[in-house]
């Protein structure tokens, strides 16, 4: 049988996606595929598991869970793509530490023979949004070629999330300060990537925050939401769905707690994306989202 | 001492307090050392390098017509010369004395560990008296000393030495490559904690360089080559093409025309603008120009990476003055100097490396130096401070210090202390709101380090006018894209809580480092370097003016970060100590170099190139090639020693019988030696 794609990933969903944003994955499977690349399910797979969460309370939990994870893909003989920074974070950089600490590594080994696995360093693991910055696998360019809905007249904001960039001593995506790669991403697909202030300010929800303390957390996404109101975006794009569901829920929040009204519209760049490539937004599920992204649509369709 | 004298050896075993003493046994090692072969005297005191303990060498010689003396006591680098004039004065040949370092090397490292140091102190006993059992006599070597020196540099701290040794009647060469000397103190406003005007101050020392009898300016020069050693350096300049003559060399080469006078009519003509460096690039000069109006030399330079060759400026300049030559070519020019005193000065790091506070990416983030001219009655803005992004005045300006300094995180941070920029940053503070009324500073700071005399009294000072001081380093600088305010995020430590503060503007005080070809001047003049680059020397206490290499002298930050006290200070130590070799008119020299044992020497020629200092050559004699040695040039390192495959080149002091005998000392416990 002739490849029907060029490149092909084991897909990990996380948990986010499929249970609150089925748009996120229902994209990222459609609109990889315009572009060559082919994601497969990763059968089995368990909760990353979340970084904050597990890493904060007991680290080999942590280890022994996105090693899992990683074997699951090894037996694929597929590289990793996932679509959170959260997953990112754990899987991404367990798979680093295992291959590069052996002692962890026999460590986490003992553990995963109890139930007949082992850890053997084969795969990697990438964001499919560095994938589609990656010239080698589709780049700016292809990228631009998939569109046929160009995203032209809108003003789009960029939230890159505090885990897919740092540390920037173990991450490979040069400046982590400043990173401008997703605005390249943004305009291949026709919009107008805005700059604003505090850009690279987390969410307010990573690191346990959103769960330990609702209202800091949400001071803090407000702060964004001024900043990006300020600078004038139509729309908010990410690439994590709990990015996404602090800026889209936590508006409603904010407004209950705080009393302020912004109703921008978050969307996940895959969602961007398969807006660009002319999915329509039944298919992408947008009518879940809880800020209404009808005003942004307007402007496009 | 006759040939074939029998060794008498006296071994001399110091307490150094408890230093020694509170780790081995003196009494258990003196009494062995009594056992080893020809030791016909051992002995013990507290301290050996005062003035009884030395008397016990003097006197020992006498009484038991001693010819070899050891002394185990601390390292040679600091009390071989002590024990070497003690053993002169018992009537021996001061190269008749070894030393066993049995503090540094013994106990200071094994001090818990009594029975373990006491055995090794027999050891190194042992080894001792194996080498001293085989010195011989040796007699130094003198050379002279050129009555001339040479600074390297001429900021503050190189224009300061020179001055000295001038002064002293010595005739000195001023080394600049920049087209004016003055250096980075030219560049800076006012100076703390006095607030002396710098350029005020600085003005007359640079008229006082430049009209000296004694000093011979060199500017847009640079050091291409140099050879020789202590007394007798020649060095090699390279006068860059200037693309304009002064009067004097005019009339020298027999060029028809008055010279430049500095009149600026070829600036006004020329179409080429460039950034002035002099201003940190943010104020424009044409392709011939100044730094600034008080130049020394007064002589405009063409930059001949910019010129376009148009001529306008020649044809201005009139056949009256006929000062400039477009195709003027680089020069070189041989000196001879006695001694050398380097102050090449320092450089901003990279601070845009730092990628978390935004340097270059935000406009109004902007490092000390941009500031001291910004706010420069002479600078670019006519000494108004302003923001960069849009020439508004700041209401809220943000110091941060230690920008790199201080900082062990790898790349482009520093771990050292960069030492003035609390203090200019201090004097900002003061200068923002003395400027502009109601201008608040905050300065950002995880210490304050204002140790100089009157520095603490001028924090004060800077506290009562108001300035806000927030304890804690700055993890990022964020600007707002729409207004280009730049917020600071930082946690105050005092308070042990996150704070962000927007400023209008924020002010780096960037850590220091290495001019970029201090490398290369190191390695011409053979200097050593320390972990960060900066020139290293002699010993950081007592000796910090020179190097590990005679007739070579540190001034100022080259050698370290200093301010500008502090570079004077060591610039009149640089000279004073630079001073003495040419006064004396002559140097000792170590007798530890090479020599060749001619009846052995093939004349094979393979030592030559082996020799780093290039002091061997081969010549002709009684018909055959043999190799020679250039005694002044050679530091006895021992490579050709070690290279010769015919065992012809003997290192004096350092003989292959002696080296063996230490080596058989310790591998046969001293029995190899007694044949």
């Amino acid at each position: 049988m002739a490849k029907k794609f060029e490149h092909s990933y084991a897909f990990f969903l996380g948990c986010i996606a499929p249970n609150r944003y089925p748009g996120c994955e229902a994209s990222a499977i459609r609109t990889s595929e315009k572009v060559g690349i082919e994601l497969l399910p990763l059968k089995g797979a368990s909760c990353c598991p979340a970084p904050g969460a597990f890493g904060s309370i007991d680290l080999n939990v942590w280890y022994a869970m996105a090693a899992r994870n990683l074997c699951l893909a090894e037996e694929m003989n597929k590289d990793i793509a996932l679509i959170c920074n959260g997953c990112y974070k754990s899987i991404w950089e367990v798979n680093h530490k295992l291959k590069h600490n052996d002692e962890l590594r026999d460590g986490v080994n003992e553990v995963l023979s109890e139930i007949d696995m082992e850890f053997k360093g084969s795969v990697d693991v990438w964001h499919l949004a560095e994938l589609y910055y990656d010239e080698k696998i589709c780049g700016v360019k292809k990228l631009a070629d998939s569109v046929i809905r160009p995203l032209t007249g809108t003003k789009v904001a960029v939230h890159y999330g505090c885990h897919l960039m740092k540390p920037g001593k173990e991450r490979h995506f040069g400046d982590t300060e400043n990173p401008m790669w997703m605005e390249e991403l943004v305009g291949a697909l026709g919009a107008e990537p805005v700059q604003y202030r505090n850009k690279m300010q987390c969410c307010g929800a990573g690191g346990g925050v959103r769960g330990y303390d609702i209202l800091h957390s949400l001071d803090i996404t407000n702060e964004k939401m001024i900043n990006l109101r300020e600078a004038g975006a139509d729309a908010l794009t990410e690439v994590c769905p709990f990015c996404q569901l602090q800026f889209d829920r936590g508006q409603i929040e904010i407004q209950q707690n705080f009393g302020q009204v912004y109703n921008l519209p978050v969307l996940h760049f895959n969602e961007l994306l398969g807006l660009a490539q002319g999915m329509t937004p039944q298919e992408l599920a947008l009518d879940l989202h809880a800020i209404d992204c009808k005003p942004f649509l307007e402007k496009i369709i | 001492m006759a040939e074939n004298q029998k060794p008498r050896i006296g071994v001399f075993l110091c307490h150094c307090g408890t230093n020694i003493a509170g780790s081995l046994s003196i009494d258990d090692v003196m009494e062995y050392a009594k056992s080893l072969p020809d030791v016909v005297v051992a002995d013990q005191y507290q301290y050996m390098c005062s003035t009884p303990g030395q008397n016990k060498i003097i006197d020992a010689i006498k009484e038991h017509d001693l010819n070899g003396i050891v002394v185990a006591a601390c390292s040679p680098r600091l009390h071989e010369p002590t024990f070497r004039t003690a053993t002169a004065e018992g009537g021996l040949n001061k190269f008749r004395f070894e030393m066993a370092n049995i503090r540094d090397q013994n106990s200071w490292v094994h001090m818990h560990d009594w029975e373990g140091s006491t055995e090794k102190a027999k050891d190194q006993v042992r080894i001792a008296v194996a080498k001293a059992r085989l010195l011989e006599d040796l007699q130094p070597k003198s050379v002279p000393v050129e009555h001339a020196a040479l600074v390297v540099g001429a900021g503050v701290g190189g224009m300061q030495a020179a001055l000295d040794l001038a002064n002293a009647g010595i005739k000195t060469y001023l080394v600049e490559k920049d087209p004016t000397i003055g250096g980075r103190m030219s560049q800076l406003d006012k100076t703390f904690p006095t607030l002396d005007c710098s350029q005020c101050i600085l003005t007359p020392k640079m008229v006082d360089a430049g009209r000296h009898p004694n000093i011979i300016l060199k500017t847009y020069t640079e050091v291409e080559n140099v050879e020789g050693y202590i007394g007798n350096f020649e060095i090699t300049l390279r006068k860059k093409a200037r693309g304009t003559y002064d009067g004097a060399e005019m009339k020298a080469a027999g060029i028809e025309g008055s010279g430049c006078n500095g009149c600026g009519d070829c600036a006004e003509v020329c179409p080429v603008i460039k950034p002035n460096p002099f201003e940190m690039g943010m104020a424009p000069r044409k392709a011939i120009y100044i730094y600034h109006p008080q130049v020394m030399p007064l002589q405009y330079t063409i930059d001949f990476e910019s010129c376009v060759k148009c001529g306008l400026c020649k044809e201005i300049c009139g056949p009256e003055k006929n000062a400039i030559n477009l195709d003027m070519a680089d020069e070189l020019e041989k000196v001879k100097v006695g001694c050398v005193i380097l102050a090449t000065g320092y450089d901003l790091i990279p601070i845009e490396d730092k990628t978390e506070w935004g340097y270059k990416r935000y406009e109004n983030v902007i490092t000390g130096l941009e500031f001291e001219r910004l706010i420069c009655a002479s600078g670019p803005t006519g000494g108004h401070l302003i923001r960069p992004s849009d020439g508004v005045t700041p209401m809220k300006v943000g110091f941060v210090l230690c920008a790199g300094s201080r900082d062990n995180t790898g790349g482009v941070a520093k771990p050292y202390c960069s030492r003035f920029c609390c203090m200019y940053s201090l004097k900002h503070a003061h200068q923002v709101m003395e400027k502009i009324p109601g201008c608040q500073p905050y300065i950002f700071y995880m210490d304050i380090r204002s140790f100089g005399k009157m520095y603490e009294e001028f924090y004060y000072r800077i506290q009562n006018e108001g300035c806000k001081f927030i304890r804690g380093r700055v993890s990022s600088i964020r600007e707002d894209p729409v207004t280009k305010n730049v917020s600071v995020l930082t946690e105050d430590t005092l308070l042990g809580r996150p704070v962000t503060v927007e400023c209008d503007m924020v002010v780096l005080a960037a850590a220091i480092q290495p001019k970029p070809d201090a490398e290369r001047i190191r390695q011409m003049f053979g200097i050593s370097k320390s972990q960060d680059g900066w020139y290293l020397e002699a010993h950081p206490k007592l000796n910090p003016c020179g190097t590990t290499t005679a007739g070579i002298f540190l001034a100022g930050v080259c050698q370290g970060p200093k301010d500008i006290p502090d570079t004077v200070a060591q610039a009149e130590g640089a000279a004073s100590a630079a001073s003495i070799p040419i006064h004396q008119g002559e140097v000792q020299l170590e007798p530890y170099f090479a020599q060749c044992v001619e009846e052995l020497c093939a004349g094979c020629g393979m030592c030559v190139p082996q020799c780093p200092y290039s002091a061997l050559s081969l010549i002709e004699k009684d018909g055959r090639q043999v190799m020679t040695v250039t005694e002044a040039k050679c530091k006895g390192c021992g490579t050709c020693g070690g290279f010769c495959p015919g065992g012809a080149i003997r290192m004096q002091h350092f003989t292959s019988p002696q080296i063996v005998a230490q080596i058989d000392a310790f591998l046969l416990g001293g029995r190899g030696g007694e044949q």
